[in-house]
Order: structure tokens, then C-alpha cells, then sequence
């Protein structure tokens, strides 16, 4: 990601000159007004430049990614992130490096953390609604496997009984993970049911 | 950790100037209080305070090798910690 701080008479005159040197259109910038300048009196006495910090956008998995690599260096982790995959609506990073433990948390629960941050600032800066999927040292890889693994085991005995089954309390991204590897069974379908903590993955003979 | 929150919630509101973090080293917890514009407050708390949330959690885990406690506190207009 480009930027550039520029002063001009006026914030537009700063950002139009911020563009020419960026050769980017204004629709693909954030505009920071760092100071609203004042007019000079008759055009020649006193007054003050306006100054701007103009940023072309990245892709969202672009900003996700630098937001993501921002925050690991703040939060004095020595970790590299990276775009893993971009389909429309839904990115993929991820980190490598040491302090996976940290950066993985209980559980996962310090990706999701990260995920939520990472989603709530492109969701801003781009203004539209991107899935963050946030994966360290394969982690999440090896969890997705396993889920399937056990929805394969469970699947079968489901379609070997005839009789449904309801999955312990599962996150809704591990619910998300069965679902869509259940979708394609042909003898086999999910449902989720409950509400809250109560919610159940149940897998079902079609 | 100052700077991480900092960091964290100027990208998530729309006036970053307005953002005003202070910190506060006690003896046995250090309290980070950020305020933000009042339209902002929302963008950094979350449906359920889960951004608010998630926000304590990674300054938790930036902050498991010092020996004290940090809490961030999200003040509104009113002054209420939320």
C-alpha cells in the first residue's frame, strides 16, 4: 500500500496533487486531513497549508494483512503473516514464526480474537463485509481435518443405523466447518438446533 | 501496550483524532482508558462487546510476560466503563 503527505492551499488542492503523484483515481484512497490549511488574506498575507495523508487501498486481503502483521508487532511477537487465499468476500492468512502458542490462544480462541479485530478494521476501511479466516503454524488446518474426521465417523454410523445424531456443543465456525463438508454426502444431511450454548450440530439420515 | 491499543482502535473508528488513549501504571495493574468520539464508542465495543473483547484479549496476550494485569476500558460520553 502507496501513500503520500502532501500540502496544498486547500485539503483539495493537497489531495488532487496527492493523486497526480500516486497516478491512482480518488474513489481508490482514504483521505487523512492532517491540518485544514487557512486562506491567505487577498490571496497573499498570513495563512496556513492545508497538509493531508492520502493511502491508496490495498485489497481487502492486502489491508488484512497488514493490519494483522501491525498488531503481531505491537503486540512484540516475532511472527511474519501472510495472504494464505482471497475468494470474494472471505480472506485467508497466515502466520508463521515463533509464538505460535500465544498467537493460537486456548482452543484457538486467541485467532478468533484476532479474526474479529482484523475483520472489524478492513470491514471499515473498505466498507464492505469480509469473512477473516486467521490461520498460525497450521493450526486451524489440523482442526479442520480432525472435525471432518469425526463428522465422517459420525456420518457413518448415522447412515449404518438409520437414527440422527447430535454433536457435542461445537463454536459456530466448527459447526460451519461439518456443514460444508456434510453438504455434498449424498445419503447423509445437518442441521443445527437449539438456541445459545444449547445449539447441536445433528447429523440425519436423508 | 499503550500503542497496540492505540494502533487498534484508531483503524476501527472514523475519528482517529478524536481518539484519546491513557494509561495508567499502578502497582499491581496497569489500566489503559481509551475514549473516542461518541458515534465511534460502538465500532470499538461490538455487537455484545465483542470487539471490546477481543481487543482485552489480544492485550492479555501481549502482555502475559509482564507480572501485572492490564485492563482496557472503553469510556462513552457519559463516563460509564462499558
Amino acid at each position: 500500500m502507496k501513500s503520500i503527505i502532501m500540502k496544498g492551499k486547500s485539503v483539495d488542492e493537497a489531495v488532487e496533487a496527492a493523486l497526480a503523484v500516486l497516478g491512482v483515481d480518488k474513489n481508490k484512497v482514504n483521505v487523512n486531513v492532517i491540518t485544514e490549511g487557512k486562506p491567505a488574506v487577498m490571496g497573499i498575507i498570513g495563512g496556513e497549508e492545508a497538509e493531508v495523508e492520502v493511502v491508496e487501498q490495498g485489497s481487502a486481503a492486502e489491508e488484512a494483512n497488514q493490519s494483522l502483521q501491525n498488531i503481531l508487532d505491537k503486540m512484540g511477537l516475532l511472527a511474519i503473516a501472510e495472504v494464505a487465499g482471497e475468494v470474494e468476500g472471505e480472506v485467508k492468512l497466515a502466520v508463521k514464526g515463533e509464538d505460535m502458542g500465544r498467537i493460537i490462544g486456548k482452543d484457538g480462541a486467541m485467532l478468533k480474537s484476532l479474526e474479529i479485530v482484523v475483520g472489524a478494521i478492513i470491514r471499515r476501511s473498505t466498507g464492505v463485509m469480509t469473512r477473516v479466516h486467521i490461520d498460525a503454524g497450521g493450526y486451524m488446518d489440523k482442526r479442520e481435518k480432525a472435525l471432518q474426521r469425526l463428522a465422517a465417523e459420525v456420518a457413518e454410523e448415522v447412515e449404518r443405523t438409520g437414527v440422527e445424531k447430535a454433536m457435542p456443543y461445537m463454536e459456530p465456525a466448527d459447526r460451519r466447518i461439518i456443514h460444508l463438508f456434510l453438504q455434498d454426502n449424498p445419503k447423509i444431511k445437518s442441521y443445527s438446533a437449539g438456541e445459545g450454548k444449547e445449539r447441536r450440530l445433528v447429523i440425519a439420515p436423508k | 501496550m499503550k500503542e497496540l491499543v492505540e494502533y487498534i482502535v484508531k483503524s476501527l473508528v472514523d475519528k482517529p483524532e478524536a481518539v484519546e488513549i491513557r494509561e495508567t501504571q499502578g502497582e499491581m495493574a496497569t489500566i489503559i482508558e481509551v475514549r473516542t468520539a461518541p458515534e465511534d464508542a460502538g465500532k470499538v465495543i461490538g455487537r455484545e462487546g465483542r470487539i471490546a473483547n477481543s481487543i482485552r484479549a489480544i492485550v492479555k496476550a501481549a502482555s502475559a510476560k509482564q507480572q501485572k494485569r492490564v485492563t482496557v476500558e472503553i469510556l462513552t460520553e457519559d463516563r460509564e466503563a462499558k
